[in-house]
Formats: C-alpha cells, sequence, structure tokens
C-alpha cells in the first residue's frame, strides 16, 4: 500500500531529472575529520602527552587488568530465548469461585477474558508479552459451578473439573492487538479505532489451538465430543447431558476465529458517546475484514 | 558519388545523414543479429508504401472494425497482489494523437517502489565508472632537486634542514597527494542496476512521461513532421524512442538525424542517465516486451554478487 502511495504522490510532484535527484540522508557518507581546521593546531584536538595523544588508549570494556565486567557475568543459557516467549498469568479455580460466589463474574453469560478482566481481582499486562489466563488447578477440589468459560490455556484436571460439573471450557488465542481491545473494551472504543480482526497463532502455538483435547478453538468440534467422553471415562464420572439444559444457547455460544466481542464483527467502530456503531462500506474493507 | 546516384532515383539525402545511417546499421553490431522478417522489410523498403505491408493506423482508417482494439495483454507472470498497470497503445503514423487500444504493464517493472537514492546510485555509477582521475603530484623522489646540504647545521638561526625536495619547504614535495591515473571504476550490484532501471521507467510511467507505440516508423522522412507531432502531443523538449533491436526505420533516422534533442536507441542501450535526462520516453510494443522479460529475469535471480567479467555482450544481457 506504501508503494502506491507513494507513486500517486509522484503523479503531482515535478518531473524528476538529473538535476533533482539526491541521496538518501542516511546514506550520505559523514566527512572525516581531520583536525586540520582552525584551533586545531599544535596538538590537534588531543591534548598534552599520554595516552589519548599518543594512541595507546586501552581497548574498551578494559579496567585496568582485573576481571572486567562484561567477562565476570556468566552466560545463562536456561533463560536464552525468555524474553521472546508468550506467557500466561495464572488464575485458580479457587480464585474462579471466589469471583463467582461474590457476584463478580456473570454465570449466565459466556465467561471471557473481558469478564475476567472487569471484576478488578485479575490483571495481565500486554507490554510484558502476557497473553491471557492460565487456568490453574488449584481449587478444582471445590470448584461447584457450570461455566461456559473461554481461557487461554488449561491443564486436563481443570478441563475435568468444570466439565464434570455440566460446564464447557474453550482455550482461545487473542493476539497482542486483540487483547489491549479486550482488557479495557471501554477504553479501546474511545480511541475511535476499528475493532481489529484476530490473527491466527503463531506457529508454535497452532499444534496447541488445534488438539481437542485441550478442547482448542481450531480444532475439529466431533473430535471434542469424543475427547469429552474419552476425558469422564479417565477420571471416572459421569459426563453430564447438555442439551437437556436451559442454558443450551449460551453454552452454544462460539466465536469466530477473526472475531474478538460477542455481537460485534471486526471492523467495526464503536461510538459511544453519540451510541452508534459504524460500519464499513468500501468493497476492500469489507474483504479485508471477512477474510 | 552515392548522394548522386540517390538524386537519379529520386530519394533525398543528405551527406552527412548518409555516414549517420552507417553509423546505426553496421558499426553497432558486429554479428548479424536477427531481427523481425516485418521491420527489415519496411527499413530496406523504398518510398512505395501501397505494396508493403500497410501499418496498424492504415488498418484502422480503413475499416475501425479491423484492427483489435487492445483492451489487456496477458501477462506472462503476473503479480498476485499488485494489479497491472494500463497505458495507451499510440501511433506515430499520424501527427494527431489517434489511440490504437490499451496495453497492461507488469507492475513489478513499471510500477516499482519510487526512489531516489537507487536512480541516484545508479546516476552516480554510470559517471564514476568510465572516470579516470589523472591527477599526479611528485613525491619527494621524483622532484629533480641535488640532495645537497641547503644551509649549514648550526649557526644560520633557522631550523635545521637538508635538501630542497624536503615536504617542509614551500618548494619541496607534497608528501601523499595523487599518485598518477587512477581508474574510479566499480561495478554497482546488479539487483541495484536492474531495480535502477524498474524505477525510472516507474517514474516516466507515474509521471506521465511514458508512451508506448506500435512501431518507430512515420510516413515521411520530413523533420518537420517529427516536430509538430512531438508538439501536438507536448512530448516536452527532449525524446528517447526505443525500439527492440538496432535496426531502426529509415524515415524516422533520416528525420531525426536533424534533432540532437531526440535521439533513437535500441533496448540492450536503455540506461537510467538518458531515461532522466530525456524528458519523455517512447516505447514500442515489442521494446516494452523485451524489457519486461529481462527486467523481471534478472530481478528474481538469486546468485551470489560475483566479480564483474567481460563475458557477456552489451546485446546478451
Amino acid at each position: 500500500m506504501g508503494i502506491e502511495k507513494a507513486l500517486k504522490l509522484v503523479r503531482t510532484l515535478p518531473r524528476v531529472s538529473l538535476g533533482n535527484i539526491k541521496n538518501s540522508p542516511m546514506d550520505q557518507k559523514k566527512k572525516f575529520d581531520l583536525r586540520r581546521g582552525w584551533g586545531k593546531n599544535k596538538t590537534h584536538g588531543r591534548g598534552h602527552k599520554g595516552q589519548g595523544q599518543r594512541m595507546t588508549l586501552p581497548k574498551l570494556g578494559f579496567e585496568t587488568g582485573h576481571k572486567p565486567f562484561y567477562q565476570r557475568v556468566p552466560q545463562e543459557h536456561y533463560y536464552a530465548g525468555h524474553h521472546l516467549k508468550r506467557q500466561y498469568p495464572p488464575l485458580s479455580l479457587l480464585k474462579l469461585q471466589r469471583m463467582i460466589d461474590l457476584g463478580c463474574v456473570n454465570t449466565d453469560e459466556v465467561i471471557d477474558l473481558t469478564s475476567i478482566c472487569m471484576t478488578g481481582h485479575y490483571h495481565f499486562d500486554v507490554d510484558k508479552r502476557h497473553y491471557g489466563v492460565n487456568l490453574t488447578e488449584q481449587g478444582a477440589e471445590i470448584f461447584a459451578t457450570p461455566v461456559c468459560i473461554e481461557v487461554q490455556w488449561a491443564s486436563e484436571l481443570v478441563i475435568a473439573t468444570i466439565e464434570r460439573l455440566g460446564g464447557v471450557i474453550m482455550t482461545r488465542f487473542y493476539d497482542p492487538l486483540s487483547l489491549t481491545a479486550l482488557k479495557d473494551p471501554e477504553a479501546y472504543f474511545k480511541t475511535g479505532k476499528p475493532i481489529p480482526k484476530c490473527k491466527l497463532p503463531p506457529t508454535d502455538a497452532v499444534e496447541y489451538y488445534t488438539d481437542p483435547k485441550v478442547r482448542g478453538y481450531l480444532a475439529d468440534p466431533e473430535k471434542i465430543a469424543e475427547e469429552r467422553v474419552a476425558l469422564a471415562q479417565k477420571y471416572g464420572y459421569e459426563l453430564p447431558d447438555l442439551s437437556q439444559s436451559d442454558k443450551l444457547s449460551m453454552f452454544l455460544k462460539r466465536k469466530d476465529p477473526r472475531q474478538i466481542f460477542f455481537g460485534l464483527q471486526p471492523g467495526w467502530i464503536v461510538n459511544l458517546a453519540d451510541r452508534k456503531i459504524l460500519k464499513p462500506k468500501s468493497e476492500y474493507l469489507q474483504e479485508y475484514y471477512n477474510s | 558519388m552515392f548522394s548522386q546516384a540517390c538524386r537519379k532515383i529520386g530519394i533525398k539525402v543528405s551527406p552527412h545523414v548518409e555516414f549517420k545511417r552507417c553509423l546505426l546499421r553496421s558499426s553497432l553490431c558486429h554479428q548479424k543479429i536477427e531481427s523481425n522478417a516485418k521491420s527489415t522489410e519496411h527499413s530496406y523498403s523504398n518510398a512505395d508504401q501501397g505494396d508493403s505491408e500497410p501499418t496498424l493506423y492504415d488498418k484502422f482508417l480503413q475499416n475501425p472494425q479491423s484492427v483489435p482494439l487492445i483492451t489487456s495483454r496477458k501477462l506472462e507472470y503476473p503479480n498476485k497482489y499488485r494489479a497491472p498497470r494500463q497505458a495507451w497503445l499510440e501511433t506515430l503514423s499520424t501527427v494527431e494523437d489517434h489511440k490504437l487500444g490499451m496495453v497492461d504493464l507488469h507492475p513489478d517493472v513499471f510500477a516499482v517502489h519510487p526512489r531516489l537514492d537507487i536512480l541516484y546510485h545508479n546516476l552516480r555509477w554510470q559517471e564514476f565508472y568510465k572516470k579516470i582521475d589523472y591527477n599526479w603530484t611528485p613525491g619527494r623522489g621524483d622532484l629533480d632537486v641535488t640532495t645537497r646540504k641547503q644551509m649549514p647545521q648550526k649557526g644560520t638561526g633557522r631550523a635545521r634542514n637538508r635538501n630542497r625536495d624536503s615536504i617542509m619547504f614551500r618548494t619541496g614535495a607534497k608528501p601523499l597527494g595523487p599518485r598518477g591515473p587512477k581508474a574510479l571504476f566499480y561495478m554497482l550490484p546488479k539487483r541495484y542496476r536492474v531495480q535502477g532501471l524498474c524505477t525510472a521507467l516507474s517514474f516516466k510511467y507515474a509521471q506521465n512521461n511514458l508512451h508506448i507505440v506500435d512501431s518507430l516508423e512515420i510516413p515521411e522522412d520530413d523533420p518537420q513532421y517529427i516536430q509538430d507531432l512531438i508538439d501536438t502531443r507536448f512530448w516536452g523538449f527532449s525524446a528517447l524512442f526505443v525500439d527492440d533491436t538496432d535496426y531502426m526505420p529509415e524515415n524516422t533516422s533520416l528525420a531525426l538525424a536533424e534533432f540532437p534533442q531526440y535521439n533513437l536507441c535500441p533496448v540492450y542501450g536503455l540506461n537510467v542517465r538518458d531515461m532522466l535526462k530525456h524528458e519523455t520516453l517512447i516505447l514500442t510494443l515489442a521494446a516494452v516486451e523485451k524489457i519486461k522479460q529481462k527486467l523481471l529475469f534478472h530481478s528474481h535471480r538469486n546468485r551470489r554478487d560475483t566479480k564483474f567479467t567481460m563475458d557477456k555482450r552489451y546485446d546478451q544481457y
């Protein structure tokens, strides 16, 4: 798109000729200062005697003989790539149960990342490579609510706990831009930016989110149904029949892999001041957001 | 002698143009290059237009329906993500501007990122690779001067010294001055040269200075015809006509011989400096095909940059 914009701009600019072409400023070589100018006679800006004048200054990092800093600190290969890894700050089942009991979270709706953040009891920072909720096992024995919950990471025991009680758990990936929108939707809508299109997981996460065992959102629904039965058999509980429950419509609610909010599509701009939603009209935008 | 013979047959030939015509045909190519049978017929045929095959414009005049209005041209290797550019197909057969159709241009050649610094590098290369710096200053050994000590070691009140060629003397040598002919030859890496050609073509297209023509043939060898044509179409002060081979039509070469600002060029002679020096660039359809094929081929090659060798001839790239 940048090239098209540049070519459009060029149409209105004067004709490119031999007389108006310059090198890019970053590429222009800095002139080497020979120190022959006015005021640079005698010592040529080097001072008197010593290493400075005689070009025998030591190498960078040298500390007069003892072991320098850059050689004292050992390498930690264990932490290699640590600064690039995704992190999922934990939320225990105990805490989740507490939030439900205190009425912070509405169990009649799908418990989304937004719902969890809005309680005020869970925090995560997108700038610190936090990619969402990791539902942990602590409190599995006292968890007693059938919920429909969408998290980013869950272990087998957690999935078993929730399904035994007649709930539904899904693991779902959000890219950082979508996470900023989900974390505080009101603040995001106030920026005036359109709802982003959620990106697909990176290559090392694809395997996780296409796995039916973890109820990944990209996995085959039929296989997920099979895994539910298998998990029930493994942990020795009877799988409750969800089709009989009155909350069936809630349990069947699913987001499109590109969708972030329920009921809102990517590309829409939510105007809270005027209480309106602006939808893109032009074809290329619709094509982009629907792809 | 030749001009006398020509006058008998009835063709207008001026002596200086004879010489130029020979230049175009013989000295540029040492081997016989395979050229279009059609174009050779045209170039060697005499004034009789009726016998030879009529041009596209003649056909268009006789029956507008017979000439296919080219609305698109199928590109061989289209770019999946970028739409092709379109340009009018014009003709030099009349002074007035008549469009014969529209052709598609490949975006990777004619709509490349308009980078001025790539053009700068190409221009600098074209200037500097031919340069030889002939500056030479004598060193201490080159000065024709005796090795006698100039003045006694002590007693004069002046600084101590030896012979006259010392750098401390006013008339002495310059210590590290330019030493002899220095070649400033260097080869700009191929990708920048290819990109430079694509950038220049993109600029010409984007700024409406690129015109595509079916062929470079004109009905008469009158210089005024070309001048009127260029004035009518506002093609500017200078123009570069590019054909795919170096066999140029007789009428065009005779007419353009009068003008130093309108130049003929084969595809292998296309370069950034000439494209920018001339205000408009006129390419024949055959030239467009050849340029596109060559530039796309070289821009997608992944060969490592090797030292430049003169193994290929100028027209075999």
